[in-house]
């Protein structure tokens, strides 16, 4: 037989597996409407209700001085930062109020608070803050501080008879920031984006190694492995029709939820991201074939799945930047396709970023992911027999 | 028939009774009309093919399937609603189709046995006790820790057996108990069934593929298509077919089939034999007809005549079927073309293996197993279940390395050239796998693309697959909806796809009713003759195994006979003697006392059999000690000795003696 | 309704469960280690954030601003350029967050009182990320505004240094950190992970158990004998109720004795609590059992539904507060929410039996709910 015949064989053997997959995929009726739900429905469940910038923090006043001043102070604290739950009696209440979680704070205004002020004494004023979620408490202490330092300078300033609108003042350092990729901050974009990603990360993983416990369980590996199909043939048209059937998924979801819904730019070459979720999927199939060749039933190809899925999820940088992640986690980090997939679809949806400044980061996530493939190929070789 | 009465002898209500049931899955109707009455203490048994709405019918007897039409009666209670069907669970138990498939497999006997009796509120006591004497009787006693899932095919049934029996129900629905199992193990499960039947006084519905158990039973129904075809009796059911089976041995076998095959309707080969079925009951006179229809040349040399047995008798009531409704079973196509072997090889042996070894840990699964087939040949692989069959063709075909010794298929080396061998190669395997979601012509288009099969040829052979499958106009179905039998010849005809010169078979008739078996063999018989395909087969069906060419029977990894069947048969005859079948006029007191001197004797429905080396001698005095004891005894008739006693007989004593080799150790 | 019955099931469950070794160390590893890895990898507060700025002036103020930056424990200053077609890669490769260019003359501005503009460029992509490093930068240079301004009025009004500064800036914010007063996130996130790992979890060991024995046809057994659906379903999610109750007690554990975190309120309640948290998540893992039909769909609907919801809706991350009005209607359908509070009032803040009773009854009417569901769904006598 020459070479061509060979490679023809080949091709053919992998093409009618392949089409063999598409047809079961398509026949599964219930594993159609998880792709469509996850793909749709969950991306724009994320993108319209979650947020992780901290907004109308329920705050609660307690106002010993009751001057035109403290009703300014308390007045400044306003929405979108501040959601005020208004002025109540004393210090007890707020501490209910905070045990409840109905606030998240209680300042307190102290006695003679205008006067000491207007003596251009320094007045201290104390703001009770839940911390049990650490890092939202640091951040609503933050917007206090921003409410109340140009209130105070107002104070003081008039405390020397200088009005703060003087021209005279020295204007100092003034920051014209602008915000790129994503202008008005909408978490809309990430927060559908990153859900796109979690939904491609799990599905890449749990779909084929579902495929493969499934044709264990019901018997037709047997079939498949007395057949001339080599190991590789039996798992690359899983692996590609799983990816395409995550293609079409991202399809749906780019241009029925992020595009239309939510407007996210898209700046870069689609086909630069098609292609490059393609190597992604590919990858994290590698990992589903692994998983379902150490495993003898669903059940526990689930709990290995989620012990994988969830450090590819939480370690990808969409909740911690690699900057704040102690020494070993970060390694595993730079270790995991997921954190370079997360990149460089951000830099390709909102960034307009393209090959020529992402190329490290694709040849390293192509390069994780062949290894896993490949360790993941060799491992269900062996199997085989 | 039983008269439709509605009260057992003692007044109390019939166990079943069904009338006019009929159930539908979607438009696919599964039993219409279907009428039936079992009275206490029957063994009731349900034969047909897979598919045939057996299960259907069971499983709604049981209460645990809704049903669209007619009634059912369990112990008088109406069973038509969930709330219904509870009423009547404490006094029935269910074994559900499949090969230990109600178990759970990670438990031990033990375990498994306790969890049935714990959710039957068996107190504990009386559990104890139970559970020793069923586990004795079953002979399972010395595995009770043993996980479900290292038992074999058999000890799995037998567990199951004891599992729906622990709370005693007085009356238990056995679905298919016997289908994969090997002859031996199931003769042992028909003699615990009866023993505990007769002494708990339990009524049992059962249902079987295996025509030559219906036997056993005091009633039969013979059911197809969600039909019944007929009840009674089995010998009212014989009756029902007043004919002779005439085997001919004749020189040029495919030329004789072909002749008389337009004389008669029933006609097979049987290994060497032409087998039919002649309408009269007068041998003679059949015998000589069949001989006037050869021509000269194709004169038999040898020609013998039997009653024929209940399988016949249910094909030809199918065919009176198909003839009066006009109603057409699918049948299988026949093999025209095919790639013929090049001239120097179709001499050549096929398949051999060379002290083949496959040792697990520290259990020997196949244990230097030599054998030979050669090109055309249909040769039986045999032996219980886990005596090393399928390991056997496992390594043959490449799936499983050897541990030492080595084999050859197709002329090549089965070490060095798996992937020749596996595309030289057919194989269909124990259970159906091939895809359900798909339909029968996505399936021979996925095989064909994965043997290679051009694509321009694909569309042409998937045709021809689909004639030789009998499947013609059933390309569009789905697989789930196809009964077992068209599934098992579509898995043929997915072998077939790329037209191999050897075949491997492991045990492709499971389950599969008498007619698909026939087609099934009619394609296997023409390939093996015509195209001189090599077909290696193992089976549990020993009529099947009557049709063999040649017949290897392993026993724990070795091989322990490697012989035609005739020559099997005939060893056996030489070595231990006839078999003999008596009927009596109080069947179960004289099953006792022939037990009581002949402790191999067994119960076969009413009837009894054994094995005598003295057969005048033992005939009389089993006459004496029954007429002594006030039985009749109505008849005695010499049986052949067939595979089934060549199995049983071989295995059972090799099993004595393994026994005997461990208690001296 | 029969003891002995649920026992059978339940008996049966547990050792089928102690066999499948692999499944059996998984189902009680796993959560340990998704609290030990999630306990760590989440609760790094923001600090380093790698920025990088321009300096076209190249001044003493403008090395003055530039040294704020670099002396600050919330940035790392991962590069000074000169040019800032430099820092473009760099943003868009994820490397800086954000880039300030300080413009020629600032020095020269600031010195003679002009406006002195600067820009900051931020990566927008992260929205929370750059909320915060904008807020940290904004305070860096509200703090220099600050003292150029203090200085201006020391010099203009004649009076003290110190005594302008107070006038710059009188009202000091006095935080008092009420529950975690070492704002360790740790002390409040580990208490936390519980709801999401106990909801990730345990639906996914029940999830199977029904539909497996439909798959395999075992279920006939249950179907033909005298167990009633209500005992089959109970012993069914008695084991795994049991597991996840234990692994609950394992986590409580690791987040008081690994991550230190306060335990204030009262053990009784949390256990109970807890208990009818993880009936309500193995209640959620048997309805999907009872639903599906093949044990892959069961499989992959249990893994995305939880992930996805426990990450977004819980309250875990993402204070429900915070989440859109349809989003926080979205939080109710998941009995998380309802246990986050429970976790925060009895870990960190010691609050009341009494103020927290209303979830503890809510998590028992999701038990309820989603058992009825199962219930309704299973039945002994199927049509096909």
């Amino acid at each position: 037989m020459s070479l061509m015949n060979v490679w023809k064989n080949w091709a053919s053997r992998l093409s009618v597996m392949t089409y063999k997959e598409i047809l079961q995929f398509l026949r599964d009726p219930i594993l159609m409407l998880i792709l469509v739900y996850a793909f749709i429905l969950g991306v724009r469940n994320a993108g319209t209700s979650v947020s992780m910038q901290i907004e109308h923090a329920p705050i609660a006043f307690i106002d010993n001085d009751r001057s035109n001043t403290s009703r300014e102070v308390i007045y400044s604290f306003q929405e979108p930062w501040f959601s005020p739950y208004g002025v109540i009696s004393g210090p007890r209440e707020g501490q209910r109020l905070l045990d409840s979680g109905k606030v998240m704070a209680v300042l307190d205004i102290p006695p003679q608070f205008e006067e000491s002020l207007m003596r251009g004494d320094p007045e201290s004023i104390q703001l009770q803050l839940d911390t049990s979620n650490s890092s939202i408490a640091e951040i609503v202490e933050g917007y206090a501080s921003q409410v109340m330092a140009p209130l105070g300078q107002t104070f003081g300033l008039k405390s020397l008879g200088i009005s703060s609108s003087s021209s005279s003042l020295p204007p100092g350092i003034i920051d014209a920031h602008r915000i790129w990729f994503n202008p008005n901050v909408l978490d809309s974009w990430f927060q559908s984006v990153c859900q796109l990603i979690q939904v491609i990360t799990m599905l890449a993983l749990l779909l084929p190694a579902a495929a493969m416990v499934r044709e264990k369980e019901r018997g037709t590996i047997e079939q498949l492995t007395v057949s001339p199909l080599s190991p590789l043939q039996i798992i690359l048209p899983k692996v590609i029709s799983m990816t395409l059937a995550i293609i079409i998924g991202c399809c749906l979801s780019l241009f029925i939820v992020i595009g239309p819904m939510f407007h996210v730019p898209m700046k870069g070459s689609l086909l630069l991201f098609f292609v490059i979720t393609a190597i992604y999927v590919f990858s994290m199939t590698g990992i589903g074939v692994f998983i379902a060749s150490i495993s003898r039933n669903l059940a526990q190809v689930g709990l290995l799945s989620i012990m994988l899925l969830t450090p590819m999820i939480y370690l990808s940088g969409k909740f911690t930047p690699p900057e704040a992640m102690p020494g070993a986690l970060l390694a595993v980090m730079y270790i995991q396709p997921t954190y370079y997939y997360l990149n460089i679809v951000f830099g390709i949806l909102l960034k307009g970023a393209g090959v020529q400044i992402l190329w490290l980061q694709i040849l390293i996530m192509i390069a994780l992911g062949s290894v896993i493939f490949i360790a993941a190929m060799r491992r269900f070789k062996r199997q085989m027999g | 028939m039983a008269t439709a009465s509605v009260l057992n002898g003692d007044g109390s209500a019939l166990p079943i009774r069904v009338s006019e049931f009929g159930k539908s899955y979607g438009k696919v109707v599964a039993v219409r009309e279907a009428s039936l009455d079992v009275v206490k203490g029957e063994m009731y048994g349900l034969i047909g093919p897979d598919g045939a709405g057996k299960s259907t019918l069971m499983k709604s007897i049981a209460g645990v399937l809704a049903y669209d039409a007619g009634s059912i009666e369990v112990f008088g209670q109406k069973v038509d609603s969930e709330e219904s069907a509870e009423l009547i669970k404490s006094r029935i138990g269910l074994m559900p189709q499949g090969l230990g498939l109600n178990l759970s497999p990670d438990l031990s006997i033990e375990e498994n046995i306790d969890y049935f009796a714990r959710v039957r509120l068996v107190p504990p006591s009386e559990l104890e006790a139970r559970k020793d004497r069923f586990l004795k009787m079953t002979r399972l006693d010395s595995f009770r820790n043993r996980p479900m899932k290292n038992l074999s095919g058999g000890m799995k049934q037998k567990l199951g057996l004891i599992c729906s029996l622990i709370h005693l129900p007085e009356l238990i629905i056995l679905d298919e108990p016997t289908t994969g199992v090997d002859p031996v193990s199931r003769r042992d499960f028909w003699a615990i069934l009866s023993e505990l039947s007769r002494a708990e006084g339990m009524t049992a519905l059962i249902s079987t593929a295996y025509m030559e158990e219906a036997l056993r039973f005091d009633r039969v129904s013979l059911m197809h298509e969600g039909r019944f075809l007929a009840s009674g009796t089995p010998e009212e059911l014989v009756g029902l077919v007043p004919g002779t089976m005439v085997e001919l041995r004749c020189p040029n076998q495919i030329e004789a089939l072909g002749v008389l095959r337009e004389y008669y309707a029933q006609v097979e080969p049987r290994g060497e034999w032409v087998r039919l079925l002649a309408d009269t009951a007068d041998r003679d006179k059949a015998k000589s007809e069949a001989i006037s229809f050869l021509p000269p040349d194709l004169q038999p040399t040898e020609v013998r005549t039997w009653d024929p047995d209940l399988e016949d008798v249910f094909i030809a009531l199918l065919r009176q079927r198909e003839q009066t409704e006009g109603e057409a079973t699918s049948a299988a196509g026949t093999v025209e073309t095919y790639a013929a072997l090049p001239e120097e090889q179709m001499e050549r042996t096929a398949i051999e293996a060379m002290e083949l070894t496959r040792i697990f840990g520290s259990f020997t699964a196949v244990d230097h197993v030599t054998f030979q087939v050669k090109q055309g040949e249909i040769f039986g692989l045999l032996g219980a279940n886990g005596a090393g069959k399928s390991t056997c063709i496992k390594m043959l075909t490449g799936i499983l390395p050897p541990s030492s010794g080595e084999g050859q298929v197709s002329g090549a080396d089965m070490r060095f050239a798996g992937q020749e061998i596996k595309e030289r190669i057919g194989y269909v395997s124990q259970a159906f796998s091939l895809y359900i979601d798909l339909t029968v012509l996505e399936n021979i288009m996925l095989y064909a693309g994965i043997y290679g099969v051009p694509k321009d040829l694909r569309p042409e052979r998937a045709e021809w697959v689909l004639n030789v499958a009998g499947l013609s106009g059933r390309g569009d179905a789905k697989v789930a909806s196809l009964p077992m039998g068209l599934r098992q010849r579509l898995s043929l005809g997915c072998a077939l796809v790329h037209q191999p010169s050897t075949l491997f078979l492991d045990e492709p008739t499971s389950g599969v009713d008498p007619v698909g078996r026939r087609q099934f063999w009619d394609i296997l018989y023409r390939l093996s003759r015509v195209h001189n395909v090599a077909i290696l087969f193992t089976t549990h069906y020993m009529s099947e195994a009557e049709s063999c060419d040649h017949i290897v029977l392993m026993f724990a990894g070795r091989v322990v006979a490697d012989a035609p069947p005739e020559s099997l048969e005939d060893n056996i005859e030489n070595q231990v003697g006839h078999l003999l079948e008596f009927r009596t006029s109080d069947p179960p007191n004289a099953l006792g006392l022939v037990t009581s001197i002949f402790p191999e004797a067994l119960a076969y429905g009413s009837r009894i059999r054994l094995i005598s080396s003295d057969p005048t001698g033992d005939e009389q005095r089993i006459r004496e000690i029954l007429t002594e004891h006030g039985i009749q005894v109505l008849s005695v008739t010499p049986k052949p000795i067939s595979m089934e006693e060549v199995f049983v007989h071989t295995v059972t004593s090799l099993e004595r003696e393994s026994e005997k080799a461990k208690g001296a150790a | 309704m029969n003891g002995r019955r649920i026992i059978a099931v339940a008996s049966k469950e547990i050792r089928e469960v102690a066999r499948d070794k692999l499944f059996a160390v998984l189902a009680f590893v796993l959560p340990s280690f998704l609290m030990l890895l999630l306990g760590v990898c989440l609760s790094m507060d923001v600090e380093n954030i790698p920025i990088a700025i321009v300096d076209n002036d190249n001044t003493p103020e403008s090395r003055d601003f530039t040294s704020r930056f670099s002396s600050s424990r919330y940035f790392n200053l991962v590069s000074i350029a000169y040019d800032d077609r430099e820092l473009d890669p760099l943003l868009k490769n994820n490397v800086i967050r954000a880039v300030i260019i300080i413009p020629a003359h600032f020095g020269k501005n600031i010195n003679k009182g002009r406006p002195a503009p600067i820009q900051t460029l931020l990566d927008g992509t992260y929205t929370s990320r750059a909320q915060i490093t904008k807020g940290y930068i904004s305070s860096i240079i509200a703090s220099m505004n600050g003292n150029l301004l203090a200085q201006y009025i020391s010099r203009i009004k004649g009076i003290p240094l110190d005594r302008a500064q107070i006038a710059v800036r009188p009202v000091s914010v006095d935080s008092r950190y009420l529950y975690n007063p070492s704002i360790k996130s740790v002390l409040g996130l580990a208490p936390r992970l519980l709801v999401l790992i106990l909801y990730m979890v345990p639906p996914l060991l029940t999830g199977l158990g029904v539909v497996r024995e439909k798959e395999t046809g075992s279920i006939f057994n249950v179907y033909a004998s005298t167990l009633t659906r209500g005992e089959y379903l109970i012993g069914k999610l008695i084991p795994y109720v049991g597991i996840a109750f234990l692994n609950a007690i394992v986590l409580l554990l690791i987040a008081l004795l690994v991550f230190g975190a306060p335990f204030k309120g009262s053990m009784l309640f949390f256990l109970v609590s807890t208990l009818a948290y993880v009936v309500s998540t193995c209640c959620l893992g048997l309805m999907i059992s009872t639903l599906m039909t093949t044990q892959a769909a069961a499989m992959i609907f249990t893994a995305i539904v939880t992930q996805i919801t426990a990450v977004n809706f819980s309250g875990v991350m993402v204070p429900v507060g915070s989440l859109s009005p349809g989003g926080q209607k979205i939080a109710h359908l998941f009995p998380c929410m309802f246990y986050t509070r429970i976790i925060e009032g009895t870990f960190l803040k010691g609050t009341g039996t009494a103020q927290l009773w209303l979830n503890v009854l809510i998590l028992v009417i999701f038990s309820i709910v989603l058992f009825t569901i199962s219930y309704l769904q299973f039945h002994k006598r199927t049509n096909a």
